[in-house]
């Protein structure tokens, strides 16, 4: 059996797994809406608002790649440049499905397109994510039709790709920055606040995004030369550990200036970070499985593209990690001490940790993420690359 | 005099008084109590929540007012009373000319939580959801111990950070200062929940006071009866708001409004009428001659986190 028919196969097992599983968390969002969340007014956000994050990180991860196809015509990623589309359109989709469903009233959330708040942040997003969504739609049409026009008409066509791609660039900087800038513009909660935030976000997302492409690409290669396929790994990889130290070298830098004075600012949220109930976060499923074995996986002498696919799916999964350790203890400190005992209820409270119903909905967005990019690769002419030029 | 003429002499002086007495009690309790009670029933009032209203120009809503007939001045009255004639003073003028104020004494405030209750009543708030909480705080150590509660209402503002981050455009500060949310508006983000610095918004999460109880009509008072308050409309806004069916507020970012609806029609917020401690005040501020803008000039009023930069129109008094 090809690799491509094992992933194919592997992938629709997950995907009737985590629906199966997932669905009667759906069900229960539609039947009971916010209830059986773990979230509640104190800790507003959740599971799905990190969720979100984590996916359209993603997306704008992928999207790079594609940047690199169509404006800087990297040789290693020419033939994969549709393909980045195609995940940056499924994660998006995911994205969206996730904090549409955190919504209290999400059918109003249309309203917002044409009716933003430009004053807000999150209002921006809705505009910008709807740019972005018309982009990638637009783009992957040209990149396909690309690949089956010929001469002149090619080139006209490699031009339209050029300028999208271009416009791509500050687009993916301010919707990925600006989910950035969601939470670091919140004055009221200092762990949010500050101009670190959206950078540590877009390192974040090329990371993640470029990672899992890695994995994408490992699996469902193009038709390409053995030759060309190690480039493309190599290259896949190398762009990885790049990021993945960029990365740390910012986490670090965030955990440092944390942690050193630890009395004062936001020590005391490191501390339950690096050492409260959930230590395992970070220690275990970021820093461990996150960072430490891909580490070690991309600087392997052997260059195997195997272990550059394992290190970029550890990276792309664990990543929600990453996100949670962000937004969750922003908002762990009452704004007025001894709030939570004042009227006692458990949507009033200071702790947090998802609910079931909430991890059965995210397996179910995952669910949908991927079966949009299998459906996708499948009627839409993904690996053609007959007429390139 | 005779017996008989002196009792007849205290007879009529007894009618007096008893009339005067009556007459009195029955302009105060319809002042106070029927500023209590009446709340709920106030539906006329046009309602404060489209868009293009947000310069206020049909807020004032003082000409659909029926001032109550309020006691003459007189020493040692309730401060109750001298806030309702405040407050009449300020509806009378324009909604851009007045600046809603509360003041909350912290000396007098005993930390019943009878004002919660209260505004949870008056407001139909199902659980979960709470506009008034009374915060009870230990200060110093063994043995020089100090307890201090305080009731912390939504700050209303006048750099409100709950505002701007909306996407919606749901949530405003009206030119009277109360910064609103426009349930029909409002997408239930909670964005403005992690924006407020006094965690002064909850989120309607649809929790019912019922939820699981036993449901068995006709052999013990089951969910239909027990259940009747959660069917009750609320008429925040001046509009009627009843939880059902996921519709609205149910999905909303839920705040106090300083009871528009009741102050609009010459009544005191609830928490102010219930407070048993009289610890609670509120009126005018920008009416040099209310009681609110002479506690906030006194040198130990203060107002919550200063340093944020949110200039709340609650004070305390410590
Ligand atoms: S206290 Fe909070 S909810 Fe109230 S106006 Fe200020 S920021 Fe907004
Ligand atoms: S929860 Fe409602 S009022 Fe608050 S920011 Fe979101 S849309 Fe606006």
């Amino acid at each position: 059996m090809t690799r491509e028919k094992m992933g194919n196969i592997l992938v629709w097992i997950l995907i009737i797994g985590f629906g199966v599983w997932g669905l009667p968390g759906i069900m229960d969002r539609f039947a009971n809406g916010h209830i059986n969340t773990a979230y509640g007014s104190y800790i507003p956000w959740g599971l799905w608002i990190s969720a979100y994050i984590w996916l359209i990180g993603l997306s704008a991860g992928a999207l790079m790649i594609s940047v690199m196809t169509y404006v800087f015509n990297v040789e290693a990623v020419k033939k994969v440049g549709k393909m980045a589309f195609l995940v940056a359109i499924a994660t998006l989709v995911g994205a969206m499905i996730s904090v549409g469903l955190d919504l209290g009233h999400p059918l109003r959330a249309f309203s917002l397109i044409l009716d933003p708040n430009l004053h807000s942040m999150m209002g921006w997003m809705a505009v910008l994510y709807s740019a972005y969504f018309v982009t990638l739609c637009v783009e992957l049409y040209f990149a396909i039709k690309k690949e089956q026009a010929r001469g002149e008409k090619q080139k006209s066509i490699k031009k339209i790709l050029t300028v999208l791609g271009i416009w791509s660039i500050p687009l993916a900087f301010a919707f990925h920055g600006g989910v950035g800038g969601v939470f670091a513009n919140v004055v009221a909660k200092p762990f949010w606040h500050g101009p670190m935030l959206p950078v540590v976000f877009l390192a974040g997302a090329f990371l993640s995004g470029g990672a899992l492409f890695a994995t994408v690409a490992y699996i469902w290669r193009p038709s390409q030369s053995k030759d060309e396929f190690i480039k493309m790994m190599v290259f896949l990889g190398k762009t990885t550990l790049a990021l993945l130290i960029l990365d740390e070298i910012l986490e670090l830098s965030e955990v440092y200036v944390g942690t050193f004075y630890s009395a004062y600012g936001e020590g005391h949220l490191w501390q339950q970070i690096l050492f409260g109930q959930y230590w395992y976060t970070f220690w275990i499923v970021h820093l461990l499985i996150g960072v430490l074995v891909p580490l070690f996986l991309l600087t392997a002498k052997s260059k195997s593209p195997g272990a550059i696919a394992l290190a970029g799916l550890l990276i792309a999964g664990s990543f929600l990690a990453v996100r949670l350790n962000i937004v969750i203890p922003g908002m762990l400190d009452p704004e007025i001490k001894g709030i939570a005992s004042a009227w006692v209820h458990s949507k009033l409270t200071f702790s947090y940790l998802p609910s079931m119903m909430e991890w059965q909905v995210l397996f179910f967005i995952v669910a949908v993420v991927m079966a949009v990019f299998m459906i996708g690769k499948k009627v839409l002419p993904i690996y053609q690359t007959a007429g390139d030029e | 005099m005779s017996k008989e003429e002196l009792s007849k002499v205290s007879e009529n002086l007894t009618l007096e008084t008893d009339e005067s007495r009556r007459d009195f009690l029955d302009k105060f309790t319809k002042g106070i109590f029927g500023g209590l009670v009446a709340g709920g029933v106030v539906s006329a009032l046009a309602p404060v929540q489209a868009k293009a209203n947000k310069d206020g120009s049909n807020l004032n809503f003082s000409t659909a007012f029926e001032p109550f007939v309020l006691p003459p001045e007189h020493p040692g009255e309730d401060a109750i009373l001298r806030m309702m004639r405040d407050l009449q003073r300020a509806l009378k003028k324009p909604i851009e000319q007045r600046h809603w104020n509360m003041v909350i004494d912290l000396r007098k405030c005993v930390g019943c939580d009878a004002c919660s209750v209260s505004c949870a009543a008056e407001n139909k708030l199902p659980p979960g959801v709470i506009y008034r909480p009374v915060i009870q705080q230990e200060i110093g150590s063994y043995p020089n111990v100090g307890h201090v509660t305080l009731p912390r209402p939504c700050m209303q503002c006048d750099e409100p950070p709950c505002v701007p981050v909306c996407p919606a455009e749901a949530t405003w500060k009206r030119p009277d200062g109360i910064v609103i949310v426009d349930y029909d508006q409002c997408i239930g983000c909670r964005y403005c929940l992690n924006a407020c610095p006094y965690d002064a918004r909850t989120f309607d999460f649809g929790v019912e006071y019922i939820d699981g109880a036993a449901d068995a009509p006709k052999v013990f008072l089951g969910k239909d009866k027990a259940g009747k308050y959660e069917t009750e409309a609320s008429f925040e806004y001046a509009k009627e708001w009843k939880r059902e069916d996921d519709k609205s507020p149910i999905g909303n970012a839920r705040k106090c409004h300083f009871c528009i609806p009741r102050i609009e029609k010459g009544m005191l917020p609830e928490c102010v009428v219930t407070c048993i401690g009289r610890a609670t005040y509120f009126g005018d501020g920008s009416d040099p001659d209310s009681l609110v803008a002479e506690l906030i000039a006194l040198p130990n009023a203060f107002r919550l986190k200063e340093e944020v930069g949110t200039h709340p129109s609650v004070y305390y008094i410590k």
